[in-house]
């Protein structure tokens, strides 16, 4: 963008971001040739190492001097919470037994109430076949009589 | 000019007042310091989506701001979200092993999801979803409880640990002192995981000051800008035990790739997962580089679909690409089981 009384520090802005540009791809080489330099690497490690150490030798004096002085130390207080999340562990465990058994008596439910169903619908097929009987029964009985009849006079 | 109320922006600490995470929910499962937080959408059309978060990050950035959400974008296409959030482990957790969470905490969950879905809007099956290590943790359980979901997305999730990159190179057995720093710190320090990332790319810090600077006018901008750095300032520890089995299983001896990932006394084979997968890379991705989360393909069961999108490992959170893709995979989800019902 060319410089106009309006933005008079175009060219300002364009150079810097070129500037920046190259500062970026600079840096970024360079950075590039440390941080994949197993050599670096080894001694960033080392540094890595001797801080882990060191924070555990701070950890464990001050555990020391607080069991010298009789008092809870850092390490008690981890223990009780790491086996109170056991315990809710445990809690959890026993819920999911609770929920699969809950599971299973639902599918048994299902079953017992789909057999009943099925019991019902089959008693309403026979329900329906007796009624279908019956009313075929009726029809030859209101046709017997004739025969009957008939074989009055036989008696007779 | 420009330059004082920049400075004054800064001072006034714009990351403090950004509000994320805003999108109402509920939480209806915890365990130890994680908890399941459900997302319930206005209408409920599409199967639930259950989203396993990475360890190492607050959950916020699926639901950074209004506009700006993951979270968001799944409601409004209809999809309950239940999204593990694996919350701020204490000292007490470095003895917390990866097979208690891949085994327990992450299926716990998912049933736990899946109960909850059934409920309230009588779904039977659940899609998953993982973001960077939680990806890795979620394709670790499902190689070993394939019931769990229908189909799963992997965002930015690394699997083939050679290939990440700087990362790998750092992560290097012989350069990379793990049993010192578990043993000394207990639980991975989130300020050591922040300068690691940081030192990913050295000139990264600096461009994005030079990123506000350039967009300083931008109010929106600003608003985003002010959220990220929120975000990005809030790193997690990493349960120390969980985080010595991990680097040694993944980076050091890219167990994921040959299934030597010994859990419990199971190895973890991801070609015994054969429920279809879709993988979500991230083109300018410096810590899951897209050959690292691509290598799904050639260990996963079942079948494998892959997608390259515009962005970085954490800006396709923020960006417009994610949330399409992603919106696009569950309404597919919706098709194929229309189908199966109509078979």
């Amino acid at each position: 963008m060319p410089t106009t009384p309006e933005n008079p520090f175009a060219d300002f802005d364009r150079v810097s971001s070129e500037l920046y540009g190259q500062w970026e791809r600079g840096m970024t080489s360079w950075w590039d040739q440390v941080l994949d330099n197993p050599a670096f690497l080894g001694t960033m490690g080392n540094n890595l190492s001797a801080a882990a150490r060191a924070r555990q030798s701070y950890e464990t004096a001050v555990d020391e001097s607080l069991e010298k002085a009789h008092l809870p130390t850092r390490a008690d207080l981890v223990r009780v919470a790491r086996i109170a999340t056991l315990l809710e562990e445990k809690l959890l465990t026993v819920e999911d037994q609770l929920l699969a058994t809950r599971d299973k008596l639902e599918a048994v439910e299902k079953q017992a109430l789909l057999a009943r169903i099925e019991a019902a619908e089959t008693r309403l097929e026979l329900l329906a076949k007796l009624t279908e009987m019956d009313a075929k029964l009726d029809v030859m009985t209101t046709k017997k009589p004739a025969a009957r009849k008939s074989r009055a006079k036989k008696d007779s | 000019m420009r330059a004082t109320s920049f400075a004054k922006y800064l001072m006034g600490s714009p990351a403090r007042s950004a509000k994320i995470g805003q999108t109402p929910h509920s939480i209806i499962h915890r365990e130890n310091k994680a908890t399941l937080r459900y997302f319930a959408p206005v209408n409920a059309t599409q199967v639930p989506v259950f989203i396993c978060m990475p360890l190492i990050n607050t959950w916020t950035i699926f639901d950074l701001l209004p506009g700006r959400s993951i979270v968001g974008a799944l409601l409004a296409e209809g999809a309950p979200v239940y999204l593990l959030d694996w919350g701020r482990p204490g000292p007490e957790d470095k003895d917390v092993r990866a097979v208690e969470l891949i085994d327990g905490l992450l299926p716990r969950a998912m049933d736990r999801a899946l109960r909850h879905a059934t409920r309230e809007h009588a779904a039977t099956e659940l899609d998953a979803v993982g973001y960077c290590v939680g990806g890795t943790f979620l394709a670790a359980s499902l190689a070993r409880h394939p019931h769990l979901a229908r189909r799963v997305a992997f965002v930015a999730t690394p699997i083939d640990f050679k290939a990440s990159g700087r990362l790998a190179i750092w992560a290097d057995e012989a350069t990379f002192p793990l049993d010192d720093v578990v043993d000394g710190f207990g639980n991975f320090p989130a300020a050591l995981m922040k300068s690691s990332f940081a030192w990913l790319r050295p000139t990264g810090q600096v461009a994005k000051f030079k990123g506000l600077w350039d967009r300083f006018e931008d109010e929106d901008f600003k608003v985003l800008w002010a959220a990220m750095e929120r975000w990005s300032s809030d790193n997690i520890d990493f349960p120390g035990e969980c985080y010595r089995e991990y680097v040694r299983a993944c980076y050091f001896n890219n167990a994921l790739m040959d299934g030597s990932w010994v859990l419990g006394n199971e190895a973890t084979d991801l070609s015994k997962c054969t429920i279809p997968a879709l993988v979500l890379a991230a083109t300018g991705d410096h810590i899951v580089p897209p050959a690292s989360a691509s290598a799904l393909a050639q260990v996963w069961g079942g079948h494998v679909e892959t997608q390259v999108i515009k962005g970085g490992h954490v800006g396709i959170s923020i960006g417009k690409h994610l949330p399409k893709a992603l919106v696009a995979w569950i309404a597919s989800g919706a098709e194929s089981a229309d189908m199966r019902a109509q078979a």
